[in-house]
């Protein structure tokens, strides 16, 4: 574990000295990814503005939902999603043959490789925007920031998951880009409260491909909202996850590297 | 340390045509068709060797290497290095190889090379008094003590190409597998990098060296395996390759009068360096040396002459090239039979 983490510690570093190398480059990328991360709470807050709402939420509670999405991103990108990245390229390039060479496992391998300090930029949207729905809500109890932290456990486990299955694709799909709009487009209906949506849709994404769990199961748990259903949801999360593990090491056997 | 039974890689590809006719039908069907990259080849290698593993571009060579290191499953086959199969148990089999790849660096582009160097030791958990003393050692020996700190983005291809062998060196692996290590490299940095690769061959590493600069072959290997459509053409000692060339010599010869494109039998003009220069190629069991020399000097008067042995080249073409292949593959079977 100590080497784990000391693997992570000394990657983390030289690629943030690697981006201290183009300092604008490093600046702008983190500005934008900022601003591009709260277009959707600025079109939340319009929509509340105009008088118009989701059903059943405050406007906090509804950022509260945006926030935990952008802090569970903030995470996830700059930390593991980026192992999609990384495979996309190497695998196209035949340098993904260099982390096969470590003696390390090959997902942690493609999980370094992909560490991504810009990322950190959805941190600071994220967080910000979590601040500011937290402070417009009843103060959570202990037990319920208890529960948040576990439920928020899950909702990287599922981003975690969609890395793995991305990731996985592009060992067959070779240097497809499109992936990351495949990610855009079944993650973007975790950017909502689940109750928006028809009972049956609710299910799937709760339970089927658990984008609920994301961010909308644990904003519930934060605001008392969440319910004893939501256990098999956890469930969900933990297939998910072995779902994703298990594909990606398939997918991994068809790597076939390319011409020498 | 290494022994390699019978490996046999195929893999399907798509066959894609260039009509835009055939382009639309892909869409709808792509054929596919199995390509047979190595077909069940043989050998061994013992510790400490520098074995060059030659072939041209397609003949199988990277796939082969591709499997010694673990990077790919065969389709069959077993090969057994170091007691390990590589690609069953890489972990463990990884830790005690390196590889240099002349066209995939494993350096990082925007910092210096000791930044990656610092990341390898920690991938590879190598403590910190072994990583000191490996680092101060290969730095001293490649004579890079000012080079790694700088961004590798400013180092020179030769420069680069020595921090390469420091990253793949690092955690002292007992067998390296180099795949083109001095390609793109001026004459003074190739010596460099054979020199330490001699000197670590010394210290008894074992090098399996894949390579199409000869010179590099010449310099450093004492064994050769060739491999040409996926099958072993030759694995045996250089000398033994050198004597595939018979009598035939190499001769650089300025006349007085120029030569004819026929000037003797058994002469045969390779190429005209200037009117009156050329190099020629003999085969003195046709035309002895000394009858050459003396017809020569007669008909067209030697100016000046300097007699070498035919390079290694001539014949590794020919094994390309496949005249002798059968031949040489018959020799191969009973060797390793």
């Amino acid at each position: 574990m100590i080497g784990v983490l000391a693997c992570i510690g000394v990657v983390l570093r030289t690629k943030l000295a690697a981006q201290m190398a183009y300092r604008s480059h490093f600046v702008l990328s983190v500005l934008l990814l900022i601003v591009g991360d709260l277009i959707v709470p600025m079109i939340t807050v319009l929509v509340y503005r105009s008088g118009a709402s989701l059903p059943g939420w405050t406007l906090h509670e509804a950022l509260l939902v945006q926030g935990i999405f952008g802090l569970a991103k903030g995470i996830a990108f700059p930390l593991f999603f980026g192992m999609v990245g990384a495979t996309l390229s190497q695998v196209r390039e035949g340098t993904f043959d260099l982390l096969l060479l470590k003696p390390r496992p090959t997902l942690f391998m493609t999980m370094l490789s992909g560490i991504d300090p810009d990322d950190f930029g959805r941190l600071v949207s994220g967080g910000v925007l979590f601040g500011y729905a937290i402070s417009g809500i009843p103060s959570p109890s202990p037990v319920q920031w208890l529960l948040f932290a576990a439920w928020f456990l899950a909702s990287l486990a599922v981003l975690f998951a969609f890395s793995l299955l991305l990731s996985g694709l592009l060992f067959r799909w070779v240097g497809s880009s499109r992936v990351y709009d495949i990610f855009d487009s079944v993650t973007s209906f975790g950017m909502y409260p689940g109750t928006i949506y028809a009972k049956s849709f609710q299910q799937l994404l709760t339970y089927v491909i658990p984008v609920g769990l994301i961010a909308f199961v644990p904003a519930s748990t934060l605001l008392g909202r969440a319910g004893g259903g939501y256990a098999w949801a956890a469930a969900s999360a933990a297939l998910f996850l072995s779902v994703g593990v298990f594909y990606w090491h398939r997918m991994l056997r068809g790597y076939t590297s390319a011409g020498g | 340390m290494i022994e390699v039974s019978r490996l046999t890689k195929c893999y399907m590809t798509h066959e894609r045509g260039h009509t835009l006719r055939e382009i639309a039908a892909n869409l709808i069907r792509r054929p596919v068709r199995e390509v047979r990259a190595v077909d069940g080849i043989s050998f061994s290698v013992d510790r400490g060797e520098i074995v060059a593993f030659l072939g041209p571009n397609g003949a199988g060579k990277s796939t082969t290497l591709k499997m010694l290191t673990g990077v790919l499953h065969p389709t069959s086959g077993e090969a057994s290095v170091m007691g390990m199969v590589p690609w069953r148990q890489r972990s463990a089999y990884v830790k005690r190889i390196g590889a240099v790849f002349g066209q995939k660096s494993q350096l990082l582009w925007d910092i210096p090379p000791i930044d990656a160097f610092y990341m390898n030791k920690a991938i590879y958990g190598v403590p910190e008094p072994a990583y000191r003393r490996t680092l101060d050692q290969l730095v001293e020996l490649l004579d890079v003590g000012e080079l790694i700190r700088k961004p590798t983005r400013q180092l020179s291809l030769g420069e680069r190409m020595k921090c390469e062998f420091i990253m793949a060196m690092l955690h002292q692996p007992d067998l390296v597998f180099l795949d083109e290590p001095t390609i793109g490299l001026d004459m003074i940095a190739k010596e460099r990098i054979r020199g330490f690769i001699a000197d670590m061959n010394r210290q008894g590493v074992t090098f399996i060296l894949t390579t199409h600069d000869l010179d590099d072959v010449e310099a450093l290997a004492r064994r050769a395996i060739v491999i040409n459509r996926g099958e072993i053409v030759f694995d045996d000692e250089l000398h033994v390759l050198r004597s595939r060339l018979g009598g035939r010599k190499a001769i650089r010869v300025t006349t007085e009068t120029p030569l004819p494109d026929s000037p003797l039998p058994g002469v045969e003009i390779v190429r005209r360096t200037h009117a009156l220069e050329a190099d020629i190629e003999i085969d003195t069991a046709v035309l002895p040396l000394k009858r050459l020399i003396g017809e020569l000097n007669d008909r067209y008067g030697i100016h000046d002459m300097s007699i070498e042995p035919l390079s290694i080249e001539t014949v590794i073409k020919e094994l390309y090239l496949g005249p002798v292949e059968q031949e040489s593959a018959a020799s191969t079977a009973g060797r390793s039979e």
